[in-house]
């Protein structure tokens, strides 16, 4: 029967050839676009925790305080040695988040103020992918601030200019001005302005933070931050009680949500791809079987059941998409093992997808159970496409389909 | 010797709208192992309707058909379906060979619907080919062969799966004299010395001097009966 099946494909050469290549053209689609999926869900993961780290440690219960002090860690030195210790190379980053009023040449807004100092290959990192003009505060710096975009045009200062800042702090309101050395690429809408960790304790609180940051460098995308519910368990058991330890997903679980829902829509987008193709499977085989209805009239009357002949129109859908799905897959892989290489937007898109977080260079990165997703489609539709030409096929008349005549 | 086939009372009717169209009348009919028979009559008086039934191809609208001691007009489609394949081997008038099979992929089909393995097919299909003298186009598939050949390589088909009998419609109907003659000639061989049971529908005069008994047919009815030759 396989043999059979096999050269029935044959029979139309020009008709089988074209079907194999639009269901080739669907699963190379299939997998770049898988590709391309995991190139951006990892590019936003990469985006996200270099901003903020993979981790973040709070006082217990931080998200219902509202008086600034009691959102300050009053032993930040020790917590993060402790978090150091146990974070598997991971480097801890100290910050003080203060809620403020900034005021530029011609109007004030409120602004969420961040004093950090980060380690040398973080700050690099982070300069890349956010810092559009100037340069980021060093540690010590209590003269220097970097505004995003949108906020320095909202107050309508630019490079060189003095803003001046007023916080609550732990001793009354601080008042302080700056320099404005930097401006940050930040999504429209973001006012933050960020100092050095010593000029903002010097504003609002001496030797406090409200948050440590925990960044892994080893964690480059969403596959390894499977590792990271274990490593958040370990800290949290090992800080006792006093202390939130989250990781990204549970600090934004927005954009986690986000970036969780990518896989499955694009699961189902392929999955209307295939569906598109297997329409055209099932017109193929569908008129193989009218072309062969005294054939099968004739298999009926020698004595083949329904099952034996549902079980050939079924391997020459097989063979279509497998054939098919065979050459798309060696295209389709070619294409992604070259865009695991590195690949970017033209300048054009690139400056609008930056917009969102999208790195310039991105990588495209395939796991194998979307590999399997594709395979388990085109068998899928192989044989979903074959049903209805089955059906004609069996439910022939044998006497009436052998003395047919196209 | 009880019969091969036995039809008693058979009947089959076409309803069109309020128009009923008789195929086959009452027919009490028996085939018995060994015979050679054919049945003979213009086009329309049921020789292939009868075949049809006595085959479980089709099933009467009234009547019974058995195949030895197992009725079998009463049987589901899967169930003719078995036993057309255990037990029938069937020629047609237009050869109907699958044309992307070779001539002895043809010969072994039924065998291979019957799902014995390849090797013991291809040369039970290969001896079959021998017996019809067509063993060196065994490569050959069916556009590359001429009609006599292609009709040899269906009888090969029916024969190598070892039938109680083979049906054969029309089978020289396609054929020019000579060729039909030698096709006729192979048929003969193989019922006197390999025991072959067959039951031809045939109007064709050449096939009937050779047949052993022809059973005439009229308006879906036997008219007549008679033996020709000793059995």
């Amino acid at each position: 029967m396989w043999t059979l099946a096999w050269r029935n494909v044959w029979r139309k050469k020009g008709r089988s050839v074209i079907t194999m290549s639009a269901v080739a053209l669907v699963v190379i689609l299939s997998l770049v676009y898988f590709a391309f999926g995991g190139a951006a869900r990892n590019a936003l993961y990469t985006s996200l925790t270099e901003a903020n780290g993979q981790l973040q440690v709070r006082v217990a219960g931080y998200r219902d305080l509202r008086e600034f002090g009691d959102l300050l860690m009053r032993d930040a030195g020790g917590v993060a040695a402790a978090v150091a210790a146990r974070s598997d190379g991971g480097l801890v980053v100290e910050a003080l988040d203060v809620l403020g009023l900034l005021e530029g040449n011609a109007r004030s807004r409120g602004v969420a103020l961040q004093g950090i100092d980060r380690p040398a290959e973080l700050q690099a990192a982070y300069a890349d992918g956010w810092l559009r003009e100037g340069r980021l505060p060093t540690a010590g710096d209590v003269e220097g601030i970097v505004l995003s975009v949108g906020l320095a045009r909202a107050i309508d200062v630019a490079m060189g200019d003095t803003v001046y800042v007023y916080a609550p702090g732990t001793e009354g309101y601080g008042a302080a001005g700056y320099t404005v050395i930097g401006l940050l690429d930040l999504p429209s809408g973001a006012h933050v302005a960020q100092l050095s960790l010593a000029a903002a304790q010097e504003l609002a609180a001496p030797d406090a933070v409200t948050r440590l940051e925990v960044h892994l460098p080893s964690f480059v995308t969403m596959e390894d931050d499977a590792a990271l519910p274990v490593l958040r368990a370990r800290l949290a058991e090992a800080l006792g009680g006093g202390y939130d330890v989250e990781t990204w997903r549970q600090a934004s679980p927005g954009m986690a949500s986000y970036l969780d829902l990518l896989g499955p829509m694009q699961a189902i987008v392929n999955g209307i791809f295939f569906i598109l193709a297997g329409l055209l499977v099932t017109n193929t085989v569908y008129l193989s079987v009218i072309e062969r209805v005294r054939e099968f009239g004739v298999i009926q009357a020698l004595g083949a059941r329904g099952r034996k002949i549902m079980a050939m129109v079924v391997a020459e859908s097989l063979f279509l998409c497998l054939v098919g799905a065979g050459a798309g897959s060696a295209v389709g892989l070619a294409i992604v093992a070259r865009m695991a290489q590195g690949f970017g937007f033209p300048a054009e898109i690139a400056a609008y997808v930056a917009e969102y977080g999208f790195p310039e260079v991105m990588y495209a990165s395939l796991s194998p159970d979307q590999l399997v997703v594709t395979v388990v489609f085109t068998l899928a539709i192989a044989v979903l496409a074959a049903i209805l030409p089955a059906f004609t096929a069996t439910h022939l008349e044998p006497i009436e389909a052998i003395r047919y005549t196209a | 010797m009880p019969a091969l086939i036995t039809a008693r009372r058979l009947e089959k009717t076409y309803t069109t709208g309020d128009t009923i169209t008789y195929a086959l009348r009452d027919v009490d009919f028996e085939v018995h192992r060994g015979a050679f028979t054919a049945l003979a009559g213009p086009s329309g008086s049921g020789k292939s309707t009868l075949l049809h039934l006595l085959s479980g191809l089709d099933r009467p609208t009234r009547g019974e058909v058995w195949l030895e001691d197992t009725r079998i007009d009463n049987l589901g489609t899967a169930q003719r379906a078995n036993l057309r394949l255990a037990h029938f081997g069937f020629v047609f008038q237009a050869y109907n060979l699958i044309p992307v099979l070779t001539a002895l992929e043809n010969a072994a089909f039924v065998l291979e619907l019957q799902g014995v393995p390849k090797r013991e097919r291809e040369a039970t299909a290969m001896h079959a080919l021998e017996v019809l003298g067509i063993a060196e186009y065994r490569d050959r598939r069916p556009n590359q062969l001429s009609g006599g050949q292609q009709q040899r390589v269906a009888v090969a088909r029916a024969l190598a799966a070892n039938p109680k009998v083979i049906l054969a419609d029309e089978p020289t109907a396609n054929l020019d004299s000579k060729t039909g003659a030698a096709l006729i000639e192979h048929m003969k061989r193989l019922h006197r010395d390999e025991g072959v049971t067959f039951l031809f529908s045939t109007h064709d005069p050449r096939l009937l001097e050779h047949v052993d008994a022809i059973v005439e047919m009229e308006d879906g009815r036997i008219v007549r009966e008679r033996a020709l030759h000793a059995a």
